[in-house]
C-alpha cells in the first residue's frame, strides 16, 4: 500500500469542495422554484422556497465550520490556502443567492393572487431567470475545472441578464395607469432587480475562479469602472 | 565590527591583538552581575548588520556525489533567510559552505565563490579561521562544551584569540543579554553548561557564537531537538537578533520558516529551485515544485 | 475471572515447545552462573591466598626496613621506593608519548596510517616482556651495567601501547558535534583537540593511564634481566640499578628460608593491594568520563 502525503487531507479538501458547490445546485433548485411561483403567482410554491433557504443557511454554516477546522489543523498554504479562502467566498455568495430567492418569494403575497397582468414583463423575467440559471451552472462548472476563461465568460452573460433588467423596467414605466397594474408591475422590478443580484453573485464566484488560479484578486467589472479590469488598491 | 574583510587576508590570526570597537567607553572591571548600562547601549549599536553573503555558482561534493549544483543565492543583511527543502535536498551542506565546515569532511570539496561584500571567503589566500570568527554557527543539537561552565562556554571562542579578561567579562554577559539567557543563568555562571535544559543549552550555544561579534550568524535546523516552547523563545530570538546580524536559517518545518524568515529559499536536489519573500512562497509560488513541496504533495 | 478458570484462548495454553525452551532457558542461565563464579572464584582465591599467607609479614617495620638477604627481619621499604622510581620514570616516558599518539590517529592520521599505527602498537602490545627485556638489555645493559633507566625504559616500552590504545579509544568518543562547535567558532584544529577534545576526554585518559602504570607496577621479566642486582639500601638514583618489589618476591621465594618465604607472601600481598587500588580509582574515574560523555551526545 503507498503511503501518500497528507492523503487524507486532500481528500477532506476535495470533499470540501464538493460539498460547497453543491450548494450551486441548491441555489438552482431554489431559483427555479421561484422563477415558477411568480409565473403563476403561487404562495404556497413561495412559502416553500422561504423554508428551504434553511438549507442552504445550513449548508453556509456547515462549510464555514469545516474550513475553520481545516485551517486549524492542517495548516493549508499555497493553492490550498487560496481555494479555502475562495471557498469562504464563494460560499457567502450562495447564501445571498438563497436570500435573494427568499426576498423575491416574499414579494409574491404582495402581488395578489389574481393572474398576472402583463404577460410580456412574466416572460421577461422567466427569461432572466433561465439565463441566471445558465450563469450559476456555468459558474460551478468553471470553479470546479478551475477555467478562467469560462468565468470570464459570466461577464457577458451578465450584461444579457442586465439588458433583460433594464427591458422589464421599461416594460413596468409603460404598463399604463391602472392602479392594482402599476402595482404589480412594480413589485416585478423588484423581483427583475433581485434576480440580476443573483447574477451578480454568479459572476463573484467567477472572480474567486481566478483568483484561486493566477494568486491575483482583480474585479473582472466593477461598478465604477464599467467594462474594465481593476487591480484592488493597496493601502499604503 | 570585529574584523574587516579584507583581514582575511592573514596568515596568522593569533597575532592580531584584540580590536577596539567602535562606541565603548572605558570602565572599571565589572562583575557578571551588573553588565553596566553606559556600555551596554554602546555595544547594542556597534552590533549592527550590514554586510551582504552571496554565493555564487556554488558546487560542492562528497567525493562523487554532487551535493549542490551551481546554486546562486543572496543573504540580505537585516534580514533572516530560510531555506527550506526535503531530506538530502543540500541545505545543510549549502550552509555549511559558507563558513567553509564543509571542507572538514574527509572527501568533501567544493567550487564556486561565497562573497561576504566583496571579498571572496573561498579565496585561495584566506585564512579558514577568520572566515568562522566572521561567520557564526548553531547547530542542530546544542553543542556546549560539556567540561566547561556556562561562562566558560561563552568565553571559548574569546579566549581562543587570546582576548583580555575585562573584556571577555564584558562580552559574555553582553552575548547571554542579546541570546535573551542572561536573567536565566545571572547568578550561576560557574555551573556546568550542560546542566541547563535543552532549550537553553541552544541559547548557550547561540550565545557562544555572539560573543565573537560574528557578522553573519548561520543556523542549522536549530529548534527540531526543541520542545514547541524553547522552539517558539529562539523563533523570537532570532527576530531580535537580525538587526545584529545577518541570519540564514535551514529548517524542515515550513510554519516555522513563515513565523521566522522574510525570505525563503527552496532547495530540491542540490539545486535552488525558487527564492523569495516568505508570503509569496506560501501564498503563491511560481514554481510548481515549490508548490508541491509547500502543500505536502512530497517531501 | 481468575485465572485457570474459564475458556484459555487456544494460543496461550502451554506447549510441549514452550515447556522445552524453558528447560533450555535454564541450562543456559544455570550454566552462565556458574561461570561467573568460577571467575570471581578465581580471583577470589588468588587474593585470598596471598592475602591469608602475607598478613602476617606486614608491618610498618616490614613496610620501611630494607631487604636482607637471609634472616627473619628486614622488609621492603627500599623496594617500594625503587619500584615507585622505576614506574615513575616509565611513566613520564609512556604517558606523554601515549597521549600523543592517540591525538594523532584519532585526530590527524588519514584513515590508513591511522589503521597501521593502531595495528602496529597491538603487535607491540602482544609481545612477550621478555623478549623486549632482552631487547633492551643487548642495547643498553650488555658490556655495561644495569640502570634504572633501562628498566623503565623498558617498562615504558610495555606501557605505551596500552596508554595510546586506551587514550585513542576515549577521544573517538568524543562526539563529532564537540569537535564541530569549536571549529565552527574560529579553532584551528590543534586548538580544538587541546582545548575542546582532551579535556572532555580527560577522565577516561587518566584511567587508561593509570591502568597502564598498574600493569607496569607488576612486570617482572624485563626487571630480572635489567635491575636485578641491587644493594639491600635504598637507592634513588636510576642510572644505577635500583630495587623492586617484584625481584624481591622472586628473590626471597628462591631463599632457602620459610621466613623469606613469608616475606615474600607479604611483598606479592603489597604489589596486589597496589594494583586493586588503582583499578578502583581508575573505574571511579572511567565512571565520570562516561557520564560526561553520554551527556554530551
Amino acid at each position: 500500500m503507498e503511503l501518500e502525503a497528507r492523503h487524507e487531507y486532500r481528500e477532506e479538501l476535495a470533499q470540501l469542495e464538493r460539498r460547497a458547490l453543491d450548494g450551486l445546485q441548491l441555489v438552482v433548485a431554489s431559483l427555479d422554484r421561484t422563477v415558477e411561483a411568480v409565473r403563476h403567482q403561487d404562495i404556497e410554491l413561495a412559502e416553500l422556497v422561504i423554508a428551504d433557504d434553511d438549507v442552504i443557511d445550513g449548508r453556509y454554516l456547515e462549510i464555514h465550520q469545516a474550513i475553520l477546522t481545516l485551517l486549524a489543523t492542517q495548516a493549508p498554504v499555497a493553492t490550498d490556502l487560496r481555494l479555502i479562502a475562495a471557498l469562504l467566498h464563494v460560499m457567502k455568495n450562495i447564501e445571498r443567492m438563497g436570500d435573494q430567492c427568499v426576498n423575491i418569494a416574499k414579494l409574491i403575497p404582495i402581488a395578489g393572487h389574481q393572474p398576472p397582468a402583463d404577460e410580456r414583463v412574466v416572460g421577461n423575467l422567466v427569461t432572466m431567470g433561465n439565463a441566471i440559471r445558465a450563469q450559476i451552472r456555468q459558474a460551478k462548472r468553471a470553479f470546479a475545472e478551475r477555467d478562467v476563461e469560462m468565468a470570464r465568460d459570466l461577464v457577458r452573460q451578465d450584461d444579457v441578464v442586465d439588458n433583460l433588467n433594464r427591458e422589464c423596467f421599461q416594460l413596468a414605466i409603460e404598463i399604463g395607469d391602472d392602479h392594482d397594474r402599476r402595482e404589480w408591475a412594480m413589485t416585478m422590478m423588484l423581483v427583475a432587480r433581485a434576480l440580476e443580484r443573483i447574477g451578480d453573485n454568479a459572476v463573484d464566484i467567477g472572480e474567486q475562479v481566478a483568483f484561486v488560479v493566477t494568486g491575483l484578486f482583480r474585479e473582472f467589472e466593477d461598478a465604477s469602472h464599467p467594462g474594465g479590469v481593476v487591480e484592488p488598491q493597496r493601502s499604503p | 565590527m570585529n574584523y574587516e574583510p579584507s583581514e582575511l587576508n592573514v596568515a596568522d590570526p593569533e597575532e592580531r591583538t584584540t580590536p577596539r570597537i567602535p562606541g565603548r567607553a572605558e570602565s572599571p572591571t565589572p562583575s557578571p552581575a551588573s553588565p553596566g548600562g553606559a556600555e551596554r547601549t554602546s555595544r547594542v549599536e556597534a552590533l549592527h548588520a550590514t554586510r551582504r553573503v552571496r554565493l555564487e555558482r556554488l558546487n560542492a561534493y562528497y567525493g562523487d556525489n554532487h551535493a549542490v549544483r551551481d546554486l546562486d543565492l543572496t543573504f540580505e543583511p537585516g534580514h533572516v533567510t530560510a531555506i527550506i527543502g526535503p531530506s538530502g535536498c543540500g541545505k545543510s551542506t549549502m550552509v555549511r559552505c559558507v563558513n567553509r565546515m564543509h571542507e572538514e569532511i574527509p572527501g568533501a570539496r567544493s567550487e564556486g565563490r561565497v562573497l561576504l561584500d566583496d571579498v571572496d571567503l573561498h579565496g585561495a589566500r584566506v585564512d579558514v579561521v577568520a572566515v568562522r570568527r566572521l561567520v557564526g554557527m548553531v547547530f542542530q543539537k546544542a553543542n556546549p562544551f560539556p567540561t566547561m561552565s556556562i561562562f566558560d562556554n561563552v568565553a571559548a571562542g574569546l579566549r581562543f584569540v587570546g582576548t583580555s579578561r575585562d573584556e571577555v567579562t564584558d562580552r559574555v554577559s553582553a552575548a547571554l543579554e542579546d541570546a535573551g539567557l542572561w536573567s536565566e543563568v545571572q547568578g550561576r555562571l560557574s555551573n556546568p553548561g550542560m546542566s541547563l535544559s535543552g532549550g537553553q543549552q541552544q541559547r548557550l550555544c547561540i550565545a557562544r557564537a555572539l560573543a565573537v561579534e560574528p557578522e553573519v550568524l548561520l543556523m542549522d535546523e536549530p529548534c527540531s531537538a526543541l520542545d514547541p516552547v524553547a522552539t517558539l523563545k529562539i523563533e523570537e530570538l532570532i527576530g531580535q537578533l537580525k538587526e545584529k546580524v545577518t541570519i540564514a536559517v535551514v529548517t524542515h518545518n515550513m510554519q516555522q520558516a513563515g513565523r521566522v524568515a522574510d525570505t525563503t529559499a527552496f532547495m530540491l536536489d542540490g539545486e535552488l529551485v525558487e527564492v523569495g519573500p516568505t508570503d509569496k512562497m506560501f501564498t503563491n509560488p511560481d514554481d510548481d515544485r515549490t508548490e508541491q513541496y509547500v502543500t505536502g504533495k512530497f517531501g | 475471572m481468575e485465572a485457570g478458570q474459564g475458556p484459555i484462548h487456544p494460543l496461550l495454553v502451554q506447549s510441549a515447545n514452550l515447556r522445552r525452551r524453558r528447560a533450555v532457558n535454564r541450562a543456559m542461565e544455570i550454566s552462565a552462573w556458574v561461570a561467573a563464579i568460577l571467575a570471581v572464584g578465581v580471583l577470589a582465591l588468588v587474593v585470598g591466598s596471598v592475602a591469608v599467607k602475607g598478613i602476617s609479614s606486614i608491618s610498618i617495620d616490614f613496610l620501611t626496613s630494607n631487604t636482607t638477604n637471609f634472616g627473619p627481619g628486614g622488609g621492603i621499604g627500599n623496594a617500594i621506593v625503587g619500584t615507585g622510581i622505576l614506574v615513575g620514570v616509565a611513566t613520564l616516558m609512556a604517558v606523554p608519548v601515549g597521549i600523543l599518539v592517540a591525538i594523532y590517529t584519532s585526530e590527524f592520521a588519514g584513515p590508513r596510517s591511522g589503521f597501521a599505527i593502531r595495528y602496529a602498537l597491538d603487535i607491540l602490545a602482544g609481545v612477550p616482556t621478555i623478549v623486549i627485556g632482552v631487547f633492551i638489555f643487548g642495547l643498553l645493559v650488555y658490556g655495561h651495567q644495569q640502570t634504572g633507566y633501562a628498566a623503565s625504559i623498558a617498562l615504558a616500552i610495555v606501557m605505551l601501547p596500552l596508554v595510546a590504545r586506551s587514550c585513542h579509544e576515549v577521544l573517538t568518543l568524543v562526539p563529532e558535534t564537540v569537535k564541530e562547535a569549536g571549529l565552527a567558532l574560529g579553532a584551528s584544529r590543534w586548538r580544538t583537540t587541546l582545548s575542546v577534545v582532551v579535556p572532555t576526554a580527560l577522565s577516561g585518559m587518566i584511567t587508561g593511564a593509570l591502568l597502564a602504570v598498574a600493569r607496569a607496577a607488576g612486570e617482572t621479566a624485563p626487571l630480572l634481566l635489567l635491575s636485578s642486582i641491587f644493594p639491600d639500601l635504598v637507592q634513588t638514583d636510576p642510572s644505577t640499578a635500583l630495587p623492586n618489589i617484584p625481584v624481591t618476591i622472586f628473590r626471597y621465594s628462591e631463599a632457602p628460608e620459610p621466613a623469606k618465604h613469608a616475606q615474600a607472601w607479604g611483598a606479592a600481598l603489597v604489589l596486589i593491594l597496589f594494583v586493586l587500588a588503582i583499578s578502583v580509582v581508575a573505574r571511579a574515574l572511567s565512571a565520570r568520563s562516561r557520564r560526561r560523555l553520554g551527556a554530551a551526545r
